[in-house]
């Protein structure tokens, strides 16, 4: 007679369910833990390790020797360094404070309901998804003395251009990229910004025109109070972008006239894909994610203040 | 279901991380290596896109006809091939059976094992001809501590360009073709002198260009300004014992400053922030007198863009003629290029020698010389045979005068290939722009640079160098060719 013999699914179903169960939170999130891990963390830390030896493939293959803190002293002492951190710091600070000024005046224009504004819309989103390195070529041929659009333009408004050029002087090369920046940019803060201001309830800003408010006041005491935390966050994050300028640099001065548009993402660059010293540019890497994440530390605590998140 | 991740403790989150990583990790493992995969009648080439590409290119169905290899042939720019060069070996991968290896790259990729030395390639090979080759590019741009580590696929030296309807209508005497002592660096500006506020065909004339920005471009200009006054970087390379103490505040160094200061002078205002191409592409444009430059710019100024095929306003207007020198020093002549090389990851190394034969030999380079797309633009010969050739020179009536400067070149004097060079050149880079633009006597810009390249050498273990040196001359390189 043949015969089988049935397990009872409570053998060892629950159990399995129970761990399942227990354990589903864990699977959840371990894909995006292990992204964190290998995109972000471990980099940082091979970069943090990195930055003690004296390590320069232009040398030998492997890090040589354990140089302690000499890597952060030789980042320091190299002048072209500081001229990078304090130019980058220039184009960070005035590129979000102009990029955000100019996207929320488009903004509060494109709320208008003026004729050819869906076009408008539609236009504006072109230069945020341009590669900057094509936006510095572009720029390369606009910036051109001999017959560039914008030093012509410059040139029959009457304003002086630089016999080298505006790229060529050390005196305008810097607003020069950061005019780039702004045009590049600019729109991305113009689409958010005007995306919050259509989430501001009308009762709101109807019961403010009723009590005659002025234009003005309604922005600063309404608009901007409502939008504040999304301004936040963005200024926050084109901030920490601007802070790793580098391709327009690249392609437009290649950090020049002397250190006068040298950033700290084309120095790390010049240290670590031409020079190959890893051991520096893994200490000037920390620099830097240090002075960003100080800064947006203090921006978070100073602008959160009195806000919960 | 709910889940309730606030009763999740930190260590158990971490945990469960870390076994993710692990997991992660082991599945990496699985991933197969770059190239290794390949078939083995194919040869990979990582190529930089420089004007003997496009006709190399050109010529590779012709190859894999021949041989019925495949030939993946890729281009990169200057900076990505690097990049991903140095990424390859460091991770040990098999990106390429056969690479293309500037000069300045050379003693890196041989010291730390990243390419194969071909010596013993050429030995086993009966139909090799290395005396075929000019030693001095061999010399310059392929022989390391007395190892052959490439053989050239393009060979550079410098050469002056000039407007010869320009010099015919101001009354100027037309530049020699030979070097001579009457004509010198001094000669040289007072020539562009009497160029200067002149119109030519309507236009404003500007007597010459020079390259401005840093690092690379500027450096690769102004040393040939350097080497023409007997400026050395270090107190001794080649010869040994080798001392990178560095040399940039002797008198040949202000010397050379001064000039290329008023060559800056005499070119368009915006050359501060002009690299290789645009310089080149400024005088096919037409509105400049003279100037010196890598040989290439020989061909490529006949036409009015880089590779367009497009002839310029100058194509039938320009001659060439040998480079000025200073006044009682022996000339040294720049000497740059491309040259070929195989990874030590490579898994079909033959093969790739194979391909570095066929591309840097007489008849490949001569129908890389004769394609007549883009307005023939291949004459970075390294072989003597080719410059004899009468077919080749009906094309590049110039050759004459670029040979004789070849014959007088030194690659390792004027931009020495040591370990660690893009350093010290960004560095060299920065103070010419600097001292183009701003008003800082030569010598200050000089004695910091000096004290920067002292810090970085001894930072990079150069000073006292700790490995062994290597008497690099000449004649040692002659007496290997003759090995052969």
């Amino acid at each position: 007679m043949h015969t089988t013999t049935v397990r009872s699914p409570r053998a060892f179903g629950p159990t399995r369910k129970s761990f399942i169960r227990r354990n589903l939170p864990y699977f959840l999130i371990a894909p995006s833990v292990v992204m964190l891990l290998a995109l972000i963390a471990y980099p940082l830390l091979f970069a943090l390790r990195s930055s003690f030896y004296f390590w320069n493939l232009q040398i030998g293959p492997e890090p040589l020797q354990f140089v302690g803190f000499e890597n952060y002293v030789q980042a320091f002492n190299a002048f072209d360094f500081r001229a990078a951190l304090t130019n980058t710091l220039i184009l960070s600070m005035l590129g979000t404070t102009l990029e955000f000024t100019f996207g929320l005046a488009i903004a509060l224009i494109l709320l208008k309901a003026l004729p050819g504004m869906n076009v408008v819309r539609a236009l504006l989103i072109l230069p945020t998804t341009i590669a900057p390195i094509v936006v510095g070529f572009l720029f390369r041929y606009l910036y051109d003395p001999g017959g560039g659009l914008l030093s012509w333009l410059l040139q029959s408004l009457w304003l002086p251009v630089p016999a080298e050029g505006i790229l060529g002087s050390p005196s305008t090369a810097l607003a020069a990229i950061l005019l780039v920046d702004i045009w590049q940019w600019t729109p991305f803060f113009a689409i958010v910004l005007y995306a919050s201001l259509l989430a501001v309830p009308d009762e709101i800003l109807e019961a403010a025109r009723l009590d005659r408010a002025s234009a003005w006041t309604i922005l600063m005491r309404i608009k901007l109070p409502l939008i504040k935390r999304t301004a936040i966050i963005i200024v926050m994050l084109r901030f920490m972008q601007i802070f790793n300028t580098f391709d327009t640099v690249l392609v437009l001065t290649r950090g020049g006239p002397g250190t006068s548009t040298r950033t700290l993402g084309y120095s790390l660059y010049e240290q670590g894909l031409v020079n190959f010293n890893i051991g520096l540019v893994s200490a000037m890497t920390w620099i830097t994610v240090l002075i960003v994440n100080v800064i947006v530390a203090l921006y978070v605590f100073f602008a959160f203040r009195n806000e919960e998140w | 279901m709910t889940i309730d991740i606030g009763n999740m403790s930190r260590r158990d989150l971490l945990k469960s991380a870390s076994v993710a990583a692990l997991v992660a990790g082991a599945g990496s493992l699985a991933i197969p290596r770059r190239g290794a995969a390949q078939d083995a009648n194919t040869v990979r080439v990582l190529s930089v896109e420089d004007p003997f590409f496009f006709s190399m290119k050109a010529l590779v169905p012709e190859y894999e006809k021949e041989t019925g290899i495949k030939v993946e042939l890729e281009s990169l720019s200057y900076d990505a091939l690097q990049s991903r060069l140095v990424s390859a070996f460091v991770a040990k991968t098999s990106d390429a059976d056969v690479i293309v290896v500037d000069q300045m790259w050379l003693g890196q990729y041989l010291d730390n094992g990243w390419i194969i030395p071909l010596n013993d390639f050429i030995a086993k090979d009966n139909e090799f001809d290395l005396s075929d080759f000019i030693p001095e590019v061999l010399y310059s741009s392929n022989i390391w501590r007395g190892q052959v580590g490439t053989l050239p696929v393009a060979a550079y030296a410098q050469g002056v360009m000039y407007r010869k309807d320009v010099f015919d209508e101001l009354g100027i005497a037309a530049p020699p073709t030979e070097t001579s002592e009457d004509w010198t660096w001094t000669k040289y500006v007072d020539t562009l002198k009497s160029m200067e506020g002149k119109s030519f065909g309507g236009k404003p004339l500007f007597p010459t260009v020079v390259c401005g920005s840093q690092p690379s471009p500027i450096v690769h200009m102004f040393t040939q300004v350097s080497a023409s006054h007997g400026a050395n970087w270090f107190k001794s390379f080649p010869a040994a014992p080798w001392d990178f103490s560095p040399q940039l505040t002797s008198p040949a160094w202000i010397k050379s400053v001064e000039v290329y200061r008023q060559l800056y002078k005499l070119s368009p205002p915006e050359a501060i922030n002009y690299v290789w191409f645009d310089a080149g592409t400024r005088f096919a444009k037409g509105d400049i007198g003279m100037f010196y430059w890598w040989t290439p710019y020989f061909y490529l100024i006949k036409n009015s863009g880089y590779m367009t095929g497009k002839k310029s306003d100058v194509m039938e207007k320009y001659a060439t003629a040998a480079l000025p020198k200073a006044e009682g020093v022996p000339q040294t002549v720049s000497l740059g290029g491309w040259s070929l090389g195989i990874p030590s990851s490579s898994e079909r190394q033959e093969a790739g020698y194979a391909f570095i034969k066929w591309a840097t030999s007489k008849a490949t380079q001569k129908k890389m010389a004769l394609w007549p797309d883009l307005n023939y633009q291949f004459s970075d010969f390294a072989r003597v045979s080719l410059y004899q050739d009468e077919e080749v020179k009906a094309i590049y009536p110039y050759l004459d005068v670029q040979y004789a400067m070849m014959k007088q070149g030194n690659g390792k004097v004027t931009r020495p290939p040591v370990p660690g060079y893009t350093a010290v050149e960004s560095v060299l880079g920065l103070t010419l722009n600097q001292l183009l633009t701003g008003n800082e006597e030569p010598k200050t810009g000089l004695e910091r640079a000096n004290s920067l390249f002292e810090s970085i050498l001894k930072g990079n273990l150069m000073i006292p160098y700790q490995k062994d040196s290597y008497a690099d001359s000449l004649d040692g390189a002659k007496a290997l060719i003759a090995k052969k």
